[in-house]
Order: C-alpha cells, then sequence, then structure tokens
C-alpha cells in the first residue's frame, strides 16, 4: 500500500498500529497540553466555529482526530497550527470541556521542539514593529518561536 | 478620591498612549483615580504554550507578587492581554500547587530588582486582577454613570467589539457570558448612546496574526467592520490595543482592494466614556487613529456649560 493511494472520500490512507496510536507522541500532548484529546467525539464544533477555518489545511477538529491517531507527521506539517491565532473560540464551544487551544499550543511546542521556529523578530517588517501595540510583537514570538 | 492599583502594561505606556489616557480622565470622571503601581514589567502579553513553560508565568506573578506587598487587594488593567495574561496566571498560581511552587522557587532567587525585588512570601494569587470595565460595572456600578454624563451620546448607534481575549477562557475569566456578552453594550447604554448588536461581536480579529500572516488577519477585520456597518453601526466600539490597531489600520487596505467597503471610526469604549463625561475630543489622541472617526464626532453633542468650566 503506498501512502499516496487514495481511501474514501479522496483522504489518503494512513497505516495504523499500536506503536503509533499508543505512542509517545499522545502522551506528550496529554502531559503538555493538560487535555484529554481522547475525549473529542468528532462533533465538529471547533471546526465551525473558528473563525479562521476557511485559512486551514486541515480543520480543528481533523487535527483532534490524527492526534489521536498518533500521526505526528501529519499534524506538526500542517499549516493550521500556525494559523490558530489562540482566540479560545473552540475551547468555549468544546461539548466535551477540551481546551482545544492548549491541544493546539502543544503541538505548537512540539514543532518546535524539532528545532523548526515558525516565526521570531526577524520576520517582522520594520514600519510594522515600529507602529503594532507590543501585544502583537510579543505575543506572535511566544506563540511561534522558541 | 479612591485610589485603584492600576497597571497600563507596554501598548499604554506608548503606542496606545490614548487608551491610557482616556481610562485615566473616565475615571477621575467617575470619582476614582488609576494609580500606576510603582514598578513593573511586560507581563508577557500571552501565557505559555505549555504547563513547562513556567518561566513565562515569572514577570507576570512578580507584578502581582508586588501589588499585594504594596498592600493593595486589587489591580486594575486596561489592555485585554494584560487582563488575560495576569488574570489566568494568578488563577495557575492560586489553583495549581506545582506551578505555584515552581515560580515562587524562581522568585525566591529575585534580587536587585529595587522595587520589585525583595523576595517576600510565596505568592499564592492573593490578588484580585480585574479590568477596568469590571471595575467600573462592580464597584463603581453602571447605573452611577447616567448621572455623571454631562454630553449624553444620544442618537449614536455605537457597536460594541469584544474580540477574544478579555472573555475567554470563561472557566478561568468570568467576566461575562463568553457567547453573549452585554459588558460593552451595557456601558454604551449608560452613557445615552444605543448599543448595536452584530453576529461578528466576539469573532476574532486575528490578534497577533497581524504580524505573521497579516492577510489572514484583514480578511477576519473586514467580515467583522462589515457586520457592524450592515447592522447600522456609526462606529465600532472596543478595549484591546491589538483589536483597535488590526480593525483601525486595515481599513486601508481595505478599501483599496474594494472601492465600495465603507470605513467605519473604530473607538476605544475610555473614549466614549471620557466624552460622555465632559472631556473634549481634544483629549482623546484622535490623531492615533488610522481611519477618520469625523462621521462619530460629526454626531457628538457638545456639552453645555462643562466647556466652560474646564
Amino acid at each position: 500500500m503506498s501512502p499516496n493511494d487514495a481511501g474514501p472520500g479522496g483522504n489518503p490512507r494512513m497505516r495504523l498500529d499500536r506503536e503509533k496510536v499508543r505512542g509517545a507522541f499522545g502522551l506528550r500532548l496529554v502531559e503538555l497540553s493538560g487535555q484529554q484529546v481522547s475525549a473529542c467525539y468528532q462533533c465538529g464544533n471547533c471546526s465551525s466555529g473558528c473563525p479562521l477555518s476557511q485559512e486551514m489545511d486541515i480543520l480543528p477538529s481533523r487535527i483532534m482526530r490524527l492526534a489521536q491517531l498518533g500521526q505526528e507527521d501529519q499534524v506538526l506539517r500542517s499549516g493550521t497550527i500556525w494559523i490558530c491565532a489562540s482566540c479560545f473560540q473552540c475551547t468555549v464551544r468544546c461539548p466535551k470541556g477540551i481546551d482545544i487551544l492548549a491541544v493546539m499550543d502543544a503541538l505548537r511546542q512540539c514543532a518546535m521542539e524539532k528545532g523548526a521556529d515558525h516565526f521570531g523578530p526577524d520576520g517582522i517588517p520594520g514600519d510594522l514593529a515600529a507602529r503594532i501595540p507590543q501585544p502583537g510583537l510579543v505575543g506572535v514570538c511566544r506563540k511561534f518561536s522558541t | 478620591m479612591e485610589k485603584v492599583a492600576y497597571y497600563p502594561g507596554c501598548a499604554l505606556k506608548e503606542r496606545s498612549a490614548h487608551l491610557d489616557r482616556s481610562a485615566r480622565d473616565s475615571a477621575l470622571g467617575l470619582g476614582f483615580e488609576l494609580r500606576e503601581i510603582d514598578a513593573w514589567t511586560c507581563c508577557g502579553a500571552v501565557p505559555p504554550v505549555s504547563r513547562e513553560r513556567v518561566m513565562n508565568l515569572v514577570a507576570p506573578t512578580r507584578i502581582l507578587r508586588s501589588v499585594r506587598d504594596s498592600g493593595a487587594d486589587m489591580l486594575v488593567t486596561v489592555c485585554d492581554f494584560c487582563y488575560n495574561t495576569l488574570k489566568r496566571t494568578n488563577h495557575a498560581v492560586r489553583t495549581d500547587e506545582v506551578i505555584r511552587r515552581r515560580v515562587n522557587a524562581f522568585l525566591a532567587e529575585d534580587r536587585s530588582l529595587g522595587d520589585m525585588g525583595a523576595a517576600g512570601a510565596d505568592y499564592s494569587g492573593e490578588v484580585r486582577v480585574l479590568h477596568l470595565l469590571e471595575y467600573v460595572r462592580d464597584v463603581v456600578g453602571f447605573a452611577s454613570i447616567p448621572a455623571r454624563v454631562v454630553r449624553p451620546l444620544d442618537g449614536i448607534r455605537l457597536a460594541a467589539y469584544y474580540g477574544c481575549v478579555m472573555l475567554r477562557p470563561a472557566k478561568e475569566i468570568l467576566l461575562d457570558d463568553p457567547e453573549n456578552p452585554t459588558l460593552i453594550d451595557d456601558l454604551l447604554t449608560a452613557t445615552g448612546a444605543s448599543a448595536v448588536r452584530f453576529p461578528y461581536r466576539t469573532e476574532c480579529c486575528g490578534s497577533y496574526l497581524s504580524v505573521s500572516n497579516p492577510e489572514a488577519s484583514a480578511r477576519l477585520c473586514r467580515r467583522i467592520l462589515a457586520s457592524a456597518r450592515e447592522n447600522g453601526a456609526d462606529a465600532l466600539v472596543v478595549s484591546c490595543p491589538l483589536c483597535f490597531y488590526n480593525l483601525d489600520s486595515a481599513q486601508a487596505a481595505i478599501r483599496e482592494a474594494d472601492p465600495g467597503f465603507r470605513p467605519l471610526p473604530v473607538l476605544y469604549f475610555t473614549q466614549v466614556l471620557s466624552l460622555a463625561l465632559g472631556n473634549g475630543p481634544e483629549s482623546q489622541g484622535f490623531e492615533r487613529h488610522a481611519t477618520d472617526p469625523a462621521p462619530f464626532l460629526e454626531k457628538l453633542p457638545s456639552a453645555p456649560g462643562k466647556e466652560a468650566s474646564r
């Protein structure tokens, strides 16, 4: 089976095995976020309420499902974790009480621990740096860099 | 006059100085003084991305500890990011013993930090953190505002925009209903203005994405502004410096891409309150606004008798 073969609905097929699903990645996510990622039952509330879902390659609810299945590479390669603006809409609306933003934050940290800061001070244009209120500058660096 | 410990935060000392000025003026108009705490640092803007990053909690905890050691039992702030960070840090230190012990272990090593550095007793969340809106609602009382208004904003239609971090996560912030807030609306109503409700009042403006992904933030801002306009607003009213910047400064580019877009003035709730309490438009820092507030100011009544006495 090639990983590029399309499965039902055109989604790429994935290989599930015990090592991945019950692996270190899932434990690390729970440890960092303090959230029971396995509690998500895929209602989709987070994806439908997210103001930035149109900008995402993988919707928040699917990120949650992929995380449950231990699909570390796919989740950490996703642009979604760097588009999330930490607005807590998903957290407020989750019927299972999962702080989904905390999971997004944990995924960002996991990605950055692999050596990939997403965005740092060097990426900020000088004229913007001189005008935008400081919470924007400090916030983006704290969220997207180590 | 009642003095309340006040944490302005970095933005209000410089780029959002008009929020600071109008907040202080409004407080005086309501009979209390925002007394800036003697020494403070940046709070860090956002809480840490994980429980492991305890270092990010040290600065806000140090601020809160110095407030407690000064004898105050509450701290008022206006910036939504500072409010969220200070309040959530306070919550973490109060409710999580592991975090409390780790943060205090760092703080015990503070040396030569002048006014903030004396390593006193462990901090365990004793100070109450309040948003200025919260202080005005819960301590001063919105009901006391109409009697102090000298420039009633009758007939002006203002749309309250709440954004994200002032109300959320609601389990820790406990300020208002995160899905159906009335806090700013109620304040606007107390000044005589008509509060306009619109669907995007709690939708995020993009926050720090205006730095890393400005196009995405501008798309969000456009939806918010257009929705407020469609519901008849004369101006949008915010409390957060970053919401203000995003919504105010994005409008030039939005209009360039779409000449049909009609600009909408963006105001701080403190500017509206300050004007209603009789302070003049010249003290509101409108020169810092990218989007011309003139359409709002044209509707503003003069304050009879009050100007002469000032």
